[in-house]
This record gives structure tokens, sequence and C-alpha cells, in this order.
């Protein structure tokens, strides 16, 4: 059940891929806003391409798992509360 | 004591159960430093009711959960460190697998002796072992199993199921029942008010589910359980509370039933809410196909809710079927819809039930009697 959200090695259920990025922004430490992260960085830690983790961020973000930060015109995410609690719901 | 969640971070009952302990420890006069991971808006230190309690940062992270792991588990060693320039532990007390290499290294630096806790195994909560982590996991908790002087679990089928799956020595694993501070669950509610704040109106029927949406929990059959029970309950409403991965596949699941207007999702919602709505439900459904202990029922039994669960692991023990609860079938929406109908069809049963339920709570579950029995491990494991 448990299953690696960065890995694909997993015979588990699947997670979502909006839910796997998640779990990875969770792992790499975005958990608050002064943690915050741009996209270009997110994308160089989950090697996902821009347009797909706009897609995905935009979609956590309507979850209210994601918010993000505007400093100096660029948008930094991070996890809301809600975004860690399901992130640790899918840990434990 | 060694934890990766203690509140505010909380997700299963592994928190809940450290804080528990831990306040218990410390009104039966001992001093225990609790060191665990950050929580956004948590101070790094502070004291709780006498909780010495450590909450650390990761200053590294990596995407991979076992290289994250692996990566908090330094840092908590690291803190431990620090910690143990000033206070001289005696024992050390970890929770589960997520904890233990720091644990364990501490137990090797300290030369003092480990006990570790085994809430679940990997191989329950994935009903199997299905991936490379998995596996690996499953060796770490051997791992801290072997290297710990004493093993405590939470019920007999967890005992069972950690000495043939670790080959464990019988003698060195110990039952001690989760419990819960029954005081917090006489809180005084308007049913009516809250009943209302879900849409639930007079003469409608509550049917409440409270779990984390993940598939130990076995809320798809619960909710493969609701058209059958609206057949003879046509105006029952249906809540699910908890947040999990398998959410968007369960609420499909509800799609189906053909009576998702009457199910709520309400997501993650505080404790004071969910002992609200506990205590306003008519009945308590816990569907779970694993469950080491099942600390929702004693929940459930202390709001005076009339409990249904299905007869696995922990929860056989701690329910007494047609006295202080209902048995189901897991994974059989037939058996939990007979269940529910059980207790919706006989008020003067249900309040029986529940009466009874009550009392073995308090001679049973308390955190006393845990603490007390926590320290009769920690004496054998100094020796």
């Amino acid at each position: 059940m448990r299953e690696d959200p960065s890995s694909g090695y997993s015979s588990g259920p699947d997670i979502p891929d909006e839910m796997r990025l998640l779990c990875m922004l969770h792992n790499i430490g975005a958990t608050e806003s002064g943690k915050s992260l741009t996209i270009q960085q997110i994308s160089e830690w989950t090697r996902m391409d821009t347009p797909t983790l706009q897609f995905h961020l935009q979609k956590l973000g309507e979850l209210g798992y994601v918010q993000f930060v505007r400093a100096e015109g660029i948008d930094k995410y991070h996890l809301t509360l809600d975004g860690i609690r399901k992130v640790l719901s899918i840990y434990s | 004591m060694l934890s990766w969640e203690f509140p505010p971070r909380v997700i299963g009952g592994i928190a809940r159960h450290c804080e528990g302990l831990a306040k218990a420890l410390v009104r039966d006069d001992h001093e225990v430093h609790v060191v665990t991971l950050d929580f956004p808006g948590s101070p790094s230190y502070e004291e709780i009711d006498g909780v010495k309690v450590y909450r650390t940062a990761t200053e590294l992270g990596h995407p991979n959960f076992l290289t994250w792991v692996l990566l908090f588990n330094h840092f908590l060693e690291k803190r431990m460190a620090d910690i143990s320039q000033q206070v001289e532990f005696e024992v050390l007390h970890v929770h589960d697998w997520l904890t233990a290499f720091a644990g364990i290294s501490f137990k090797h630096h300290l030369k003092k002796p480990m006990v570790l806790t085994v809430h679940s195994t990997e191989i329950g909560r994935a009903q199997g072992l299905h991936s490379a982590d998995s596996f690996s996991i499953d060796g770490i908790e051997w791992w801290a199993a072997y290297e710990a002087s004493r093993v405590v679990v939470t019920s007999h089928s967890m005992k069972r199921e950690s000495c043939d799956h670790f080959h464990l020595p019988w003698d060195k694993v110990d039952v001690i029942p989760n419990a819960i501070d029954t005081t917090e669950y006489n809180a005084s509610v308007d049913r009516g008010v809250v009943r209302a704040r879900y849409g639930v109106g007079w003469g409608e029927k509550l049917v409440l589910c409270v779990g984390r949406l993940v598939p130990q929990k076995g809320i798809e059959h619960f909710i493969r359980a609701i058209p059958l029970i609206a057949q003879s309950y046509p105006e029952a409403k249906f809540i699910i509370v908890g947040e999990g991965w398998s959410r968007d596949y369960l609420e499909s699941v509800a799609q189906s039933t053909g009576h998702r207007w009457k199910i709520l999702f309400t997501g993650f919602i505080s404790d004071a809410e969910v002992i609200a709505l506990m205590t306003s439900a008519d009945v308590l459904v816990i569907p779970s196909i694993y469950e080491p202990f099942g600390i929702v029922a004693l929940e459930g039994m202390a709001t005076g809710v009339p409990v249904v669960a299905s007869q696995v692991g922990g929860l056989a023990e701690v329910i007494e079927h047609d006295r202080t609860g209902i048995f189901v079938h897991p994974r059989n929406p037939e058996s939990i819809a007979w269940g529910v109908a059980r207790v919706l069809s006989n008020s003067d049963h249900a309040r029986w039930l529940t009466q009874n339920a009550r009392e073995i709570l308090h001679k049973t579950y308390s955190w006393e009697a845990v603490a007390m029995k926590t320290v009769e491990v920690y004496k054998k494991a100094v020796g």
C-alpha cells in the first residue's frame, strides 16, 4: 500500500500523479512559506516538465493542499497544513 | 521517546498514543523527553503538561520516501546528541520503524536499552509486501524488533502477527492496549445543532465512519453497504470523516452507489469536531480489514455512540459482540448493513450496548493503566 511516490517500481495501488508530486514536495521540504520553491526548482528535484508541474500544482491548489507566495514576481509553492496531513496519511 | 508524529502532528494513532502515555508517565513522576519531527506553527521545544517535546526540522530533503526517512533520522540523531549532553536517559522508547534508525544508533551510543512499540506492520498495512519499498520497510521493522530489548504491541493479535512474522521470542513481546482520556469525550454537545451543521435533520439517522481514507480501513466496503442500509432506512445520512490518498477512489465508489447525495466526505476535521459528530451520531461504523488496535472504537465507546466494527485484529479484543458493540464480517457490505440495522432497529438494545461499553472503557483502557504496564516493561528492559 505504501508506495514510493518517486519511484515507478511499486506494484501497489496507483497513487494519482498530483499526489505523487505532493509527496515529493513534502519530502524535499517545501512545507511552509519560508521553504517554498519555484517551478524551476521543483522541476530540478522531480524531473517533471514545467507544463505538467503547472497542471498538477493548479489541481493541488484547488484541493487546498498547496499554496503559493509571490516574491519579486515569481511564484513559489509550498504545502498547506492539509497538504502535509494528506502526505502523512499516505505514509502512516 | 522517539516518534515521527506527536501533536499537533497527528495522523494516525501513534501521536495520540505517545501523548497519552508520555503525560501519564509524567503524572507518575517519570521524566519524559519526546523527540519528534517539526510541524509548521509549533515551537522547536516546549513543555506540555510536564512532557518535554523537542521538534526537529529536517534540513535536507529528497523526493524518495525512504531517503527522506533516513535523512530525518539523521536530524533526530543530531538533536538527541544535543539533548543527551544535558539529560541522562535510562530507556529509549521508539514508536514504529520510522524512527528506528535514530533509536538503534542511540541505543548503541548510550549503551542503554531500547523498547520498541510496534503499532502496526508493513505486511499488515499493505496486506502483503508488494514493492521494493515494502520489502525494505519490512526489513527495517524486523531489524528494530531484533535490536530492541523489549517489544510492545497493542493487542494479542498483533503479538501473534509480530512473533510469527519477525520470529520473535514469545516472551520478548508485551501486550499493552491503547487507551484514551475519557474526560475529553464528555463534552456537552447540542446534537441537533451538530446534525444540522452537517445537513442531518430531525428523524434522519446519522451513520458515521471515522478513519484514514486508506484501503486497510475498509471504507470502500462501508460505502458499498450504503444502498443496502438505505433500503431499510431511506432517510439515513452517511458521514465519512478522515483524509487519505484513496479519497478520490472512494468518492467515485460513493458516486456509483446512486446515493451520493446522502454521503458526505468531511476530510480532516478537528478532534473536538470528531467528538461532536460521534456524540451526535446514531451509529459508528469501523469497517477495517486490518486494525492492530482500533483506538477509534474506544473513542466511539467514550462518546456513547453504538459501535459496529469488523471482527479483525485488536477490534476483536476491544469489543464484545452484542454486549459492548456489534461485530460484522470484514470486506462484507451485507454484513455491515446487517450490523447497522441491528443498532438502528432497536434503540433500547443500542443504549444497553453503549452503557456496557462505557463500563469496560473505564475499567480497562485508561492511560494510567497503560503507563503502569509500560513502566514494568522499562524495568524488564533495564534488567
